[in-house]
């Protein structure tokens, strides 16, 4: 190849990975390493030195480090962001609804210019997000963090659909085998075992999903719940949680918005059993046999299963669906038959089960050994738990997982999970991938040290939303 | 991995170190073995209540006269059992060596006569804990009352040998039988002191009404068979907000609980600390000594600190020339008061390379190699992480009036530091109201006297039993059986 031949290929690569393997997950899966790294590496100097220039963050640590240059993998290692980058603004700012400062704080963090953004007249989070939606290419993704912060992530809308369509070609495709046309552009129907949507982390995957896999149909999208969760009031109980734990609930302050909607939120709790009953009737009547993707956490996944088998409900989907999860039980605790009753009631041949954190835009698809195949975007570190050191990438290595994505345009994509993960980097995994894989046993660092944890998991949504409905109830009471 | 020391049982004179299980410590590095509880739980508590009885045999001299020999025979350079105990905390206890033989020095002086007297007369009384204190009522009855000990569980913190020691003292002033929890992170101090105390009163009373042993906090089988009112009166518990909490579930009519539970302190500086440079420089010296002690493991160190500098830019330029003071005065402590930390908290110091990433809002003085850090908002708003401060990172806030202090003084505020004297009275009727439960000098926080109310409670009254003698004259005190005839009249 010549140098703008191999230019343009590490081009498509990092800006275009879809069509650089052909719209093929096997092609992504057997890329051979050495061919893999040096794009990686010539990606990851080409995508340092534009976020170098548009992300001031990023310029300031670097500046800072003195670097200037990334040439080999370790060299990132210094500007890897902790999950602490994506909630160091005061949270101040939200409760005096300075959504000007946090757009001005938003700017820093990402590659898209935010200085034409009016937000003086939001008054809520949900909707300075709105108004991000409207007038930005941002999707910004949050999640609940501890101490009672919201972690804000810009996420743009071209990196969701791209996500969507790289989740598709992993459900749906065979390794070893080139997709086929019905592959590329599956009828499937969505079932979606939480909340219709939201901003808040996994919620917002609900549109990403709608729009991705029915086109936006909304016959196609099947909702336990017909509700939006209020970002806001999810902040309220991460700011409550805290609160308790510092005993300083009677200073805890209601923003007037949702207060006004008391009764709302309360009308919403109340409607939930009927949604339930009407949300079996139509698996039961409309989806019976076919093909349709869930995701959700084993917890979300047993709690519909077990409620669907009591309803006489069982093997209700076509074998061939397709069944996403990850995160474990999320320090839940569950039956100890809980896949029996999860695959009675679903009737599906397999689960995929995937591994992934909300500040990298890739989801590491397992294989039949229960591997997590590394996404060829993203270039894996292992970390020494307490110095952040990389570990050799040689033999096997336990440690905290690390990584920078390449492809990742509208925020810095180096970043340090709280996971602790194993790599064996020598392995050449027998399922025929050619990608490095994490080992199957993932554990947070937090639940391993058995550390308080206010975070407010995906799988709690549900309970969290009712103890802080129930606070207003008795605020007001 | 063989256990690097082991954690015997003081059982009321005798040493038990047989059936040896292993347990891990705190830090995550070295096992130590103590023998299994399930075998050894049932011969913990007094067998009888009656045995309580030889304690009244001893006299209050003789009391003392114990303690100060006791406290003669705690020097660290001749007590082989106290050089155990720091063996054992050096792998224990994130504190570096230095600072835990510093921590053994005050144990002599806290056995003195003259202090121990002190304590006891001022926190309970001489006279109610040697006989009955008579008083006269109105209605003409003669009423007398006397403190008498109890049966205590002590679940002490692990910070340092100065809670094990003033946990045994207080037991032992109050005639209290006590069985005291080792703390995982400080296994043998408590070991030691009773140690000691066996070989200085071989077979005394004294000796024979105190048990120190370990068993993991949450073991049921141990707990169950033990927190229950015909073997103990009160557990004493210190500590972090889980074992606490953990206690209560046996809390139950006859066994009620003592809480010294845990508490975060508070700072503020008033405007008359930026009167001169040589003034801030004294504040900043003695704030700093609040941020440093024994490296910010403790609840009365400082964390948030509150200066009234005003939130202009004159304020803010003030506040960040105290801050900036404030860390070279902390790097100045000698190692026996303040070290760098051994073990710094990944998470706080994450949040801090963040925090000083974010200059718009907050200036960070040091920390770039986890030495410790002066944070200094430029608004009035104190970090998120607040709660995480530790490993002498402290958070200078500049405040325009005092309502933004209050409204951080809540009822796990324990001690308040303040500058100057004349802020303190001012503020002294008012902070107490939000929950602050002791405030001190600037530079005096972690400088604790052992003779006063602890977290707003009086734990060594608490620990007696205050039992009234009446003596009524039907003659003087009208009998409830003559009522009748006196209204018939």
């Amino acid at each position: 190849m010549t140098t703008s031949q191999t230019e343009q290929s590490v081009t498509t690569f990092m800006d275009a990975p879809i069509e650089f393997f052909g719209h093929s997950m096997t092609q992504m899966q057997s890329i051979p390493r050495d061919e893999l790294e040096a794009l990686q590496r010539q990606a990851m100097k080409i995508r340092f030195r534009q976020h170098y220039e548009t992300i001031p963050i990023l310029r300031k640590l670097a500046d800072r480090l003195g670097i200037t240059d990334l040439d080999e993998f370790e060299d990132v290692a210094p500007l890897l962001f902790s999950h602490t980058a994506f909630k160091s603004y005061p949270s101040a700012l939200i409760d005096n609804k300075r959504f000007d400062l946090m757009t001005r704080w938003l700017d820093t963090n990402t590659s898209y210019d935010l200085s034409g953004v009016d937000a003086s007249g939001c008054t809520t989070i949900d909707g300075w997000i709105e108004l991000l939606d409207r007038e930005t290419p941002l999707n910004v993704i949050t999640s609940s963090g501890t101490t009672g912060t919201l972690s804000l992530i810009p996420k743009d809308k071209a990196a969701a659909s791209e996500g969507m369509y790289i989740w598709k070609m992993y459900l749906f495709q065979t390794f070893g085998t080139e997709p086929t046309p019905e592959q590329l552009d599956p009828g499937v129907d969505v079932v979606w075992p939480t909340f219709a949507s939201g901003k808040l982390g996994h919620l917002r995957i609900a549109d990403m999903v709608k729009s991705g896999f029915t086109g936006n149909d909304p016959s196609k999208f099947h909702p336990l719940y017909s509700d939006a969760i209020d970002t806001d009031l999810m902040f309220l109980a991460s700011k409550m949680r805290a609160a308790a734990s510092r005993g300083e609930l009677d200073r805890l302050v209601i923003p007037e918005e949702l207060a006004q909607r008391k009764d709302e939120f309360i009308a919403m709790q109340l409607r939930q059993p009927e949604e339930m009953q009407q949300f079996f009737a139509e698996i039961a009547e409309k989806l019976a046999g076919k093909r349709i993707f869930m995701l959700g956490t084993y917890n979300l996944m047993y709690d519909v299963a077990r409620a669907g088998l009591d309803r006489g409900i069982e093997g209700v989907f076509a074998p061939d669906s397709a069944i996403l999860t990850g995160g474990g039980t999320k320090g839940m605790v569950l039956p100890d038959d809980y896949m029996d009753v999860i695959h009675e009631f679903l009737g599906t041949e397999s689960i995929q089960i995937g591994y992934g954190y909300s500040e990298v835009s890739a989801m590491h698809f397992a294989c039949e050994e229960g591997r997590y195949h590394v996404q060829p975007w993203i270039i894996p570190f292992i970390l020494d738990p307490e110095t952040s050191q990389p570990y050799p990438r040689s033999g096997r290595q336990t440690g905290r997982s690390a990584g920078y994505d390449v492809l990742n345009k509208s925020h810095w994509g180096g970043v340090i999970s709280g996971d602790e993960v194993t790599i064996d980097w020598d392995l050449v995994c027998p399922c025929g991938r050619s990608t490095v894989a994490f080992e199957p046993e993932i554990m947070r660092y937090s639940d391993k040290d058995n550390v308080d944890d206010d975070r407010i998991t995906c799988a709690a949504t549900h309970e969290v939303h009712n103890e802080a409905v129930n606070f207003m109830k008795e605020f007001e009471a | 991995m063989s256990s690097s020391y082991t954690v015997p049982i003081f059982l009321r004179g005798e040493v038990i170190t047989e059936d040896l299980v292993t347990f891990g410590t705190r830090s995550g590095g070295a096992e130590f073995a103590a023998p299994d509880m399930s075998k050894y739980v049932d011969r913990l508590p007094l067998a009888s209540p009656m045995a309580m009885a030889d304690l009244y045999d001893v006299g209050f001299d003789e009391i003392l006269d114990v303690l100060q020999a006791l406290g003669d025979a705690l020097v660290f350079d001749t007590n082989p059992h106290l050089q155990e105990a720091y063996e054992a905390a050096r792998l224990a206890n994130p504190l570096p060596d230095d600072m835990l033989r510093t921590s053994y020095q005050i144990l002599k002086p806290l056995f003195a006569r003259a202090n121990v007297l002190e304590i006891a007369d001022s926190q309970v009384g001489l006279d109610y804990l040697n006989g009955w204190v008579s008083q006269k009522h109105v209605d003409g009855r003669e009423l007398r009352v006397r403190a008498f000990g109890s049966r205590v569980l002590h679940i002490p913190a692990g910070n340092g040998g100065l809670v094990s020691a003033v946990t045994i003292l207080r037991s032992v002033i109050t005639r209290c039988d006590a069985i005291i929890k080792a703390p995982s992170n400080d296994p043998l101090t408590a070991v030691a002191i009773a140690r000691t105390l066996a070989d200085v009163a071989p077979d005394h009373p004294i000796t024979r009404h105190l048990v120190v042993a370990y068993w993991k906090g949450g073991d049921t089988d141990v707990e169950e068979a033990l927190y229950k009112p015909e073997h103990i009166e009160k557990i004493v518990a210190w500590g972090g907000l889980a074992s606490v909490k953990h206690v209560t579930k046996y809390i139950q009519p006859g066994l009620e609980m003592i809480a010294l539970d845990p508490k975060r302190s508070a700072t503020i500086i008033g405007r008359e600390a930026f009167a001169d440079e040589a003034t801030m420089r004294e504040v900043a010296s003695r704030a700093a000594v609040d941020i440093g002690v024994a490296n910010q493991e403790g609840c009365a160190n400082a964390r948030v600190i509150y200066v009234m500098s005003g939130t202009d830019e004159a304020g803010i330029a003030n506040a960040n020339r105290l801050g900036e003071l404030i860390y070279d005065e902390m790097l100045k402590l000698p190692a026996f008061i303040s070290t760098p930390s051994r073990y710094p908290n990944r998470d706080l110091f994450e949040q801090l390379e963040s925090t000083r990433m974010t200059e718009d809002w907050y200036r960070v003085y040091g920390g770039e190699n986890r030495e410790g850090a002066i944070v200094v908002s430029q608004f009035d708003e104190a970090v998120d992480y607040s709660p995480m401060l530790t490993n002498r990172v402290a958070n200078v806030v500049p405040v325009d009036s005092i309502d933004k202090v209050t409204d951080a003084v809540n009822a796990y505020t324990q001690t308040i530091g303040i500058y100057p004297e004349s802020l303190k009275r001012e503020l002294r009727d008012r902070l107490p109201l939000f929950g602050a439960q002791r405030l001190t000098s600037l530079g005096y926080a972690c400088n604790v006297a052992i003779a006063m109310p602890q977290d707003a409670i009086e734990p060594i009254r608490r620990m007696c039993k205050w039992i009234v003698d009446e003596e009524c004259d039907p003659d003087v005190v009208i009998p409830l059986w003559r009522l009748g005839e006196v209204a018939q009249v």
